[in-house]
């Protein structure tokens, strides 16, 4: 174009804006020289264009003297919308959330654009769910506004006529596949039947595309390679009903023929047909063919593909080709060009605003100068998420740079920070007065933070430490705990050291005063430390672990049920030794493949090995019978010793001297199996979850006996409620926390009711749902059946006599919360000393897993 | 109620402009993080009334300083260079312009972290740089960027030292060779050729007989290039001659 100096610029067809600010908006000045027509034109109409404002603009050169050149610009503005309403929804809130969905806002503009889109997105919205005769009208009406903007009120139509189901579907055709087996092969689109509540028949006009597609692989499957739909009709019956009519050309029946593999050099044409699983005569399965050589649904699939790419091949290529029809045989060649092997060179991680890398790196499966494996891709994607610091459901691998020549990739993680700190703070009343808990867990912790004051965001994080405080306190008791763990001491290898103490003091309380007694007090000291390894053998899902731990007990004019004696002491000093394997994975809150077991050892030094005391016989001594306040020895009615009664023995001095050192060994052993049953959908898969559990604890010298304390309480919730004897609670639903208690337990045997067991065993069954797996919140349904029971001894021990509870529940996890739930069981058996089935029990479960 | 309350109630944007205007200079005076919130409340009313208006360009500008002077970077960065982006002709152009890129640069989180912020700075940086080769701010702008690329040359570095740490020593001498070809003037080079020999020396002695010599040749090879750049060594010389000469002796075997 040739070059003008522009003149005047004037603006016709606005409304609402003023003249100036249109022009300022073009950025074009009275004197500025352009082009006509030229490049800054279509730049200042482009970026009118996207201001979004206008529905036509026009440039015109209304006058031209020498080389100045008057302009005109004509703009038509977009109306503002004003109000919307929805007419043919009941629902107010359907009505909200289509207005939402579609941004119909005030104030927004009124384009072509939003009216179309809107229209299809409630069709299409409706269709999908059964309403195939949904029509949807837009109105709109200008409306006079007060400050002269070009504004309209629009009314959507929604008219959704009746839910449109499927009334019969029919083949024509098919002799080979039985008309159920077709119907059966369309997952969405179903006959309606009563009884069918799972998956309601309705017609989706994509859906039904797509099953479209499965009969025909349904067909593949049974050799009929060249099987297809011929033509599909849908009858329209009434508003309510269709009929579908689909017509099939069959073919005839074929069989595997030879297989050549070509081109393979690393894996022989012997183990390739090892692997593919498909031998000559077999009927030809085109979906299973398919399948083993490249199985698009599943990453981690054991097919060819894989066993290249797990092997470095990233670069392989397969290609099945017919290469001869014969009859009804189908010989094949599989054509595989290997390529080069492919290595890791960068490894990068990206998105950790708060996590800092040593502790992600570390977790990476992949690492520079590796051969490249799909394996390690999957295993490192699984690792980061169960570091519980990131959004598990979104770790993304990224390939970059790769490069078929060079034989390199590099790898990017991108990872997405959540939460992972809980706070816990509570005051209620309880016990007879205030009770007040705070309750610190950072989860990410890091300790060499603590010093450097930018690291306070609010708190240093990101080194992968874990650090707990919890303190609660009311009138009568205080009880504070800490504990830290460091997952890779030394950062050499993952070996993960954790620290705790816990201290708790208690006063007797005097409901009567409402005041505590600070003369008698129980005290209970804790600390314990463990190392935790994982290995290398029999695989890398096995953790080795070892740990000390060292309790005290103080009474000071105190009495408990636990001891006999009000004043004195016990110490409990322990070493565990742990093995287990955690495979389960990606989402440590919701699993979904996997399997965990942990084998533990719990033991004290066998004292009496070599105490040399005679447990048995201290009745017997002097220094362990009844005497009275001035030393005098007491007969069994506790009256002064005469001549031909026995002495008998003091059991508070007795058990003081069976207690001074606990004396046990304990064994447990757990398992669970996560199972995917179905993939239902896409919000994510029906899990099943399979557990068992043993549990067993002895004495070394039978004189001694086992002691009270760490013994097992079934029943309930099993959360530790408040204990002061390192009881331990298992959950079993549909029962009293702690209620049951071993069934042959009579009146006449040795253990007193309220004991704990000391040999239980457990079963459950738990099929899970996830009802979203947000960062957020992920939430998910289950529904149980399980059954457990304690003994007193061996000799009871019948792993079928079982407590049967069934039930379903909800759980609820969210980053600063921990795990909320609540799961209602119906228990079938008696609890131990009642008659009749224990019935509904409401659990609630806080911050653990079952 | 008070003056400024009245003011920010009211519908009059003439008033608010001038209200803003006083506040933000008071504000300067006075370096008072207060009266820049102050500031802020009214601008955020009546920036979006005045885009496209002449007033528009001296208010977008105080507007993202006032995020600037409150030290709320990431705001400040992103108004900085919508500015400039708007207004490129304006006088306050390079001001802003340097401002944005200082405002990512002081977001640029610790070295062991995702540096998305970093890159972002160094280029915003390099933008300032590139357009105002004789700018105000030129020496300081270098200077960031010097630091920013050091952060950066420090991930890399500690990320194959992390390598080395953890034993994976074939990993570390891939992570070494990247890091010396990628960042040629670093702190960290002699660190690096350091640990690339170390890595290979550990990984030659640590191997089984038939590809020992081979691999301690490899170390050797990184023992040379080391001697070459550093010929007289320094914080890890003697280490490294320790360990060399245990690999001459152990190759006398071969």
């Amino acid at each position: 174009g040739s070059k003008y100096t522009i003149g005047k610029i004037e603006v016709t067809g606005t409304v609402s804006y003023n003249e100036q600010t249109v022009i300022a908006f073009t950025g074009l000045k009275s004197g500025d020289e352009i082009f006509i027509p030229g490049d800054k034109i279509s730049k200042v109409l482009k970026k009118l264009w996207d201001l979004g404002l206008f529905s036509d603009i026009n440039f015109y050169v209304t006058n031209i003297e020498g080389n100045v050149a008057d302009l005109e610009l004509e703009i038509q503005e977009v109306p503002e919308l004003a109000e919307v309403r929805i007419q043919g929804i009941k629902k107010k809130a359907t009505q909200e959330e289509l207005i939402k969905e579609n941004s119909l806002t005030p104030g927004s503009k009124v384009t072509e654009n939003l009216t179309t889109t809107t229209k299809n997105y409630i069709e299409n919205k409706y269709k999908k769910d059964g309403y195939f005769n949904t029509k949807v009208v837009i109105n709109t009406t200008s409306i006079v506004d007060t400050t002269g903007t070009n504004k309209v009120n629009m009314v959507v139509n929604v008219d959704r006529g009746e839910k449109v189901k499927v009334s019969n579907i029919e083949f024509i055709g098919n002799e080979e596949l039985s008309d159920a087996k077709l119907k059966g092969a369309m997952s969405n689109t179903k006959e309606k039947n009563f009884f069918r509540v799972w998956k309601r028949s309705k017609f989706n006009y994509d859906d039904f595309e797509a099953d479209k597609e499965k009969v025909v692989n349904k067909y593949k499957e049974n050799g009929y390679r060249d099987a297809r739909i011929v033509s599909d009709t849908l009858i329209i019956n009434d508003p309510k009903t269709v009929a579908l009519q689909l017509q099939v050309e069959e073919g005839s029946k074929h069989y595997i023929g030879n297989i050549d593999f070509i081109g393979n050099v690393v894996y022989s044409d012997d183990l390739l047909t090892r692997a593919l699983g498909i031998n000559k005569g077999d009927v030809y399965n085109g979906v299973l063919l398919e399948k083993r050589i490249s199985d698009q649904s599943k990453p981690d699939s054991q097919d060819i593909a894989n066993l290249y790419k797990n092997n470095g091949y990233l670069f392989a290529q397969i290609n099945t080709v017919e290469t001869k029809v014969y009859n009804d045989t189908i010989d094949f060649e599989i054509r595989i060009v290997e390529g080069k092997e492919a290595y890791f060179n960068k490894i990068s991680v990206v998105g950790n605003t708060k996590t800092k890398d040593h502790v992600i790196y570390r977790e990476l499966r992949t690492k520079p100068g590796q051969k490249y494996s799909q394996e390690n891709v999957v295993r490192t994607i699984r690792e980061i998420g169960q570091l519980g610091f990131f959004d598990a459901e979104n770790v993304a691998p990224n390939f970059l740079n790769v490069d078929p020549n060079s034989g390199t990739l590099d790898m990017e993680y991108a990872v997405v920070e959540a939460g992972a700190s809980q706070i816990e703070l509570q005051g209620g009343y309880g016990g007879g007065g205030f009770i007040g808990t705070l309750g610190l867990s950072f989860n990410n912790f890091s300790i060499a933070g603590i010093f450097d004051k930018d690291a306070y965001q609010p708190i240093p994080m990101g080194d992968g430490q874990k650090l707990s405080l919890r303190a609660q306190a009311s009138i009568y008791y205080q009880t504070y705990s800490l504990s830290f763990v460091e997952p890779w001491l030394g950062g050499k290898k993952p070996k993960s050291l954790s620290t705790s103490f816990s201290y708790t003091r208690q006063f007797l309380y005097d409901p009567i005063r409402g005041k505590a007694d600070k003369s008698q007090s129980f005290d209970i000291l804790g600390v314990n430390v463990g190392l935790a390894k994982r290995l290398q053998w029999p695989d890398d899902y096995f953790t080795l672990s070892q740990s000390v731990g060292f309790q005290r007990y103080d009474l000071n004019n105190y009495n408990t049920q636990l001891f006999t004696f009000g004043d004195g002491f016990s110490n409990n000093l322990t070493y565990t030794l742990g093995l287990s394997r955690n495979s389960k994975g990606i989402n440590p809150i919701f699993p979904t493949v996997g399997s965990e077991f942990n084998f533990i050892a719990k033991f004290t030094p066998p004292y009496s090995l070599w105490n040399g005391t005679d447990y048995n016989d201290l009745e017997n001594q002097r220094e362990f019978q009844l005497e009275d306040d001035n030393g005098n020895l007491l007969n069994s009615d506790g009256l002064r010793l005469r001549p031909g009664d026995e002495p008998v023995g003091d059991q508070s001095k007795i058990d003081q001297e069976k207690f001074k050192w606990l004396e046990f060994y304990k064994i447990k052993f757990d398992a669970a199996w996560y199972t995917t049953l179905f993939n239902l959908g896409p919000k994510g898969p029906l899990v099943l979850k399979t557990g068992i559990e043993y549990g067993f604890l002895g004495a070394y010298n039978n004189d001694r006996g086992i002691p009270p304390f760490e013994r097992f309480y079934l029943g309930g919730n099993g959360m530790g409620s408040y204990s002061l004897d390192g009881r331990e609670s298992i959950a079993l639903r549909g029962y009293p926390d702690q209620s049951l208690v071993p069934l042959d337990r009579t009146s006449f045997s040795q253990a007193s009711n309220p004991d704990g067991a000391t040999i239980y065993n457990k079963y459950s069954l738990e099929l899970r749902y996830p009802i979203t797996l947000k960062p957020a919140a992920s939430i998910y349904g289950l529904m149980f059946i399980e059954g457990g029971a304690s003994y007193d001894n061996f000799r009871d021990f019948n792993p079928f006599q079982l407590n049967r509870s069934a039930g379903a529940g909800l759980r609820i996890f969210m980053p600063q919360f921990g795990l909320l739930g609540i799961d209602f069981g119906y228990g079938f058996d008696p609890v131990p000393g009642a008659s009749s089935p224990n019935g509904w029990e409401t659990h609630f479960i806080i911050g653990q897993q079952f | 109620c008070s003056e400024y309350q009245k003011v920010l109630k009211s519908d009059d944007a003439g008033k608010k402009y001038a209200l803003a205007e006083e506040l933000y200079n008071q504000a300067i005076v006075e370096n008072s993080k207060s009266t820049f919130r102050k500031a802020l409340r009214v601008l955020e009313q009546i920036v979006p009334q005045y885009r496209g208006k002449p007033q528009g360009e001296k208010l977008s500008f105080l507007y993202a300083d006032t995020y600037y002077q409150l030290g709320d970077n990431q705001i400040a960065g992103y108004q900085f260079e919508r500015f400039v982006a708007s207004y490129p002709k304006s006088d306050k152009a390079e001001e802003a312009s340097f401002k944005s890129a200082k405002s990512y640069f002081a977001d640029s989180p610790r070295f062991d972290l995702d540096q998305a912020e970093t890159v972002k700075a160094i280029g915003e940086l390099q933008k300032y740089i590139d357009k105002y080769p004789n700018g105000e701010f030129l020496d300081q702008a270098n200077q960031y960027v010097a630091e920013l690329r050091v952060k950066l040359e420090k991930k890399a570095y500690e990320i194959a030292k992390q390598y080395h740490h953890t034993e994976n020593y074939k990993s570390a001498i891939v992570a070494f060779n990247n890091f010396i070809t990628e960042y040629p003037g670093s702190p960290f080079r002699e660190a690096a050729f350091y640990y690339r020999f170390d890595s290979a020396y550990e990984l030659a002695i640590n191997s089984y007989e038939v590809l020992m010599q081979e691999r301690l040749n490899t170390a050797k090879g990184f023992y040379t290039n080391y001697k070459k750049y550093y010929p007289e060594g320094s914080e890890y010389y003697e280490q490294i001659q320790a360990n060399y000469q245990d690999l001459e002796s152990r190759l006398q075997n071969f």
